[in-house]
């Protein structure tokens, strides 16, 4: 029993920690740019593209979309540099070297981001229904924030597994925002999955938010939880299974860095 | 003068050669333009649009990443030199600052010019998009445009970016705003009222439309006005950074704060 307290200590100090030192960005000018401006500006030029190229009666299919899609600004920027911060700010040395248990310290790197997550579509949302017109009258609320937590988990896995190649890579941030527009591209955000190439289908559902996209857009048509449990399931799977792909990662680069004393190669 | 064209000449050909192994600029130039090349062609062209909006996409794609690298790589000019420990050298050679920057910027802008080739082939060769009603003489004007446009609000933006650091947080987080208000992928006459009127005082918002015109048979085809209105807005953008030029040497020479400020 001590050890599991000990072990939440760790996760809960590690969470706290990486919230204070890592999340350096998280300045009054640099959450208005970043957590304001940027999502807002995002969901605008999709939802002006699609009201363009579909009619303006579509335009709530692109704001909704864009609202989900803005967990990995999160999940994926947030977690990736969280984790490779530790390399480029000399600290992963003294990480490594200390007794703490990797999977708690390597999990607790997403906690902050996973709530910030759900702040940030939350945000979304709010610009959706007031600027876009998103419509939620007939909307299962309950489970379309289970769809916002959902996905914000498992795009948080992604940016786990994305982030350990940060160990040894100088520009994982590089990483970061080509999986960050990817995903625009290939979760169903803007336009079905089945239009894209049958090949490129199976990475799309590979891919955390293709499910939780979907699920949520049922969620919106008022489907009930049974309807969508398939696709929910599925998201937190593949969430869970990149996490764990990525911890694999972590262990096998913290050895390689060991051995080639290559910790602080910047 | 000369020495002026070496100096400047130099620079450029410094800031090519690192760039060439930048992934930064790699993905400016090659990523993000296909990204959002793809996302656009694959939204224009839903079944039932019309075909002539592709244009849109071929054109958006390496509009964005042209102004990516022009913003992001050019006006941050200076900032390199302070992140690189090299501000104070630069400042300390005869050639004027504004000159090394002279160099920097066409670098990166010459690099920018790259992101059309990706957005095209993936438009040709993935969508089928051709630009049957392009005016070759009105686009290579228009495009020459766009690039004086883009030149000068990389040259503005510089001292901007190193005199105020939170200044580049802003226009980052205001890039994808910029796409939207200079048109780069569907008209700004679709815009609210409001919105078209924050466009107007952009100079690419004249340049771009100038461009796509030179793309399509249909709609207003008013180019030399608007390729002079482009030019005169870039000039007012030069005047202010004339005085942004005039701050940073006072901080970099007098009080010796631009280094850490």
């Amino acid at each position: 029993m001590s050890r599991i307290a000990s072990e939440v200590a760790v996760f809960a100090r590690s969470t706290y920690f990486q919230y204070v030192a890592l999340f350096q960005w998280a300045s009054v000018r640099g959450y208005v740019a970043y957590k304001i401006l940027l999502p807002v500006a995002q969901m605008l030029f999709f939802v002006e593209l699609g009201a363009y190229a579909t009619g303006p009666e579509n335009a709530a299919y692109f704001a909704l979309g864009n609202a989900l899609q803005l967990t990995a600004n999160a999940g994926i920027f947030g977690v990736i540099a969280t984790v490779a911060n530790e390399r480029h700010f000399g600290t992963l040395p003294i990480l490594l070297g200390s007794p703490a248990n990797r999977l708690v310290t390597f999990m607790s790197r997403a906690v902050v981001n996973v709530l910030d997550g759900i702040v940030t579509v939350i945000i979304g949302f709010a610009i959706a229904i007031g600027l876009f017109g998103l419509d939620l009258h007939h909307a299962n609320i309950p489970l379309l924030a289970l769809c916002v937590v959902v996905v914000s988990l498992s795009t948080a896995g992604l940016g786990l597994m994305f982030g350990s190649i940060g160990l040894v890579m100088r520009d994982a941030i590089i990483v970061a925002n080509v999986i960050y527009y990817v995903m625009l591209v290939l979760c169903g955000v803007n336009f079905p999955v089945s239009r894209l190439p049958g090949a490129v289908q199976l990475i799309s559902y590979s891919l955390p938010l293709t499910r939780g996209v979907e699920a949520a857009r049922q969620g919106v048509a008022g489907a009930s939880f049974g309807q969508v449990a398939g696709l929910l399931g599925g998201e937190l799977l593949v969430g869970l299974a990149w996490a764990l792909a990525g911890y694999a990662l972590f262990a096998t680069l913290e050895g390689w860095a060991r051995r080639g004393g290559m910790q602080e190669a910047y | 003068m000369r020495s002026l064209v070496r100096a400047a000449f130099s620079s450029l050909r410094l800031t090519l050669r690192t760039r060439v192994v930048s992934g930064w600029m790699y993905l400016n130039w090659l990523v993000f333009p296909l990204i959002f090349a793809a996302a656009g062609l694959f939204v224009l062209s839903t079944p039932g649009g019309s075909s002539s909006r592709l244009v849109y996409g071929v054109l958006g794609g390496g509009l964005i990443g042209y102004w990516s690298v022009a913003y992001i790589d050019g006006g941050n000019g200076i900032q390199d030199e302070r992140w690189q420990g090299t501000l104070e050298q630069v400042f300390a050679t005869p050639t004027p600052l504004w000159v090394i920057i002279l160099g920097k910027v066409a670098g990166a802008i010459l690099f920018g010019l790259l992101s059309f080739v990706p957005t095209a082939a993936l438009g040709y060769f993935g969508f089928h998009a051709v630009l049957p009603q392009l005016d070759p003489s009105r686009f290579v004007i228009s495009l020459g445009v766009l690039t004086f446009t883009f030149f000068c609000i990389a040259i503005t933006l510089t001292p901007l970016f190193a005199l105020w650091r939170w200044a580049f947080s802003m226009v980052n987080g205001f890039e994808i705003a910029v796409y939207v208000l200079c048109g780069f992928m569907f008209p700004v006459a679709i815009l609210a009222p409001w919105a078209q009127g924050v466009a107007g005082v952009l100079a690419p918002t004249w340049a771009v439309r100038a461009l796509y015109a030179s793309t399509m048979a249909e709609g207003p085809h008013d180019l030399v006005a608007w390729w002079l209105v482009a030019v005169g807005l870039s000039l007012l953008y030069l005047c202010g950074a004339y005085f942004l030029y005039a701050l940073v040497e006072r901080r970099a020479r007098v009080s010796g704060q631009l280094a850490w400020a």
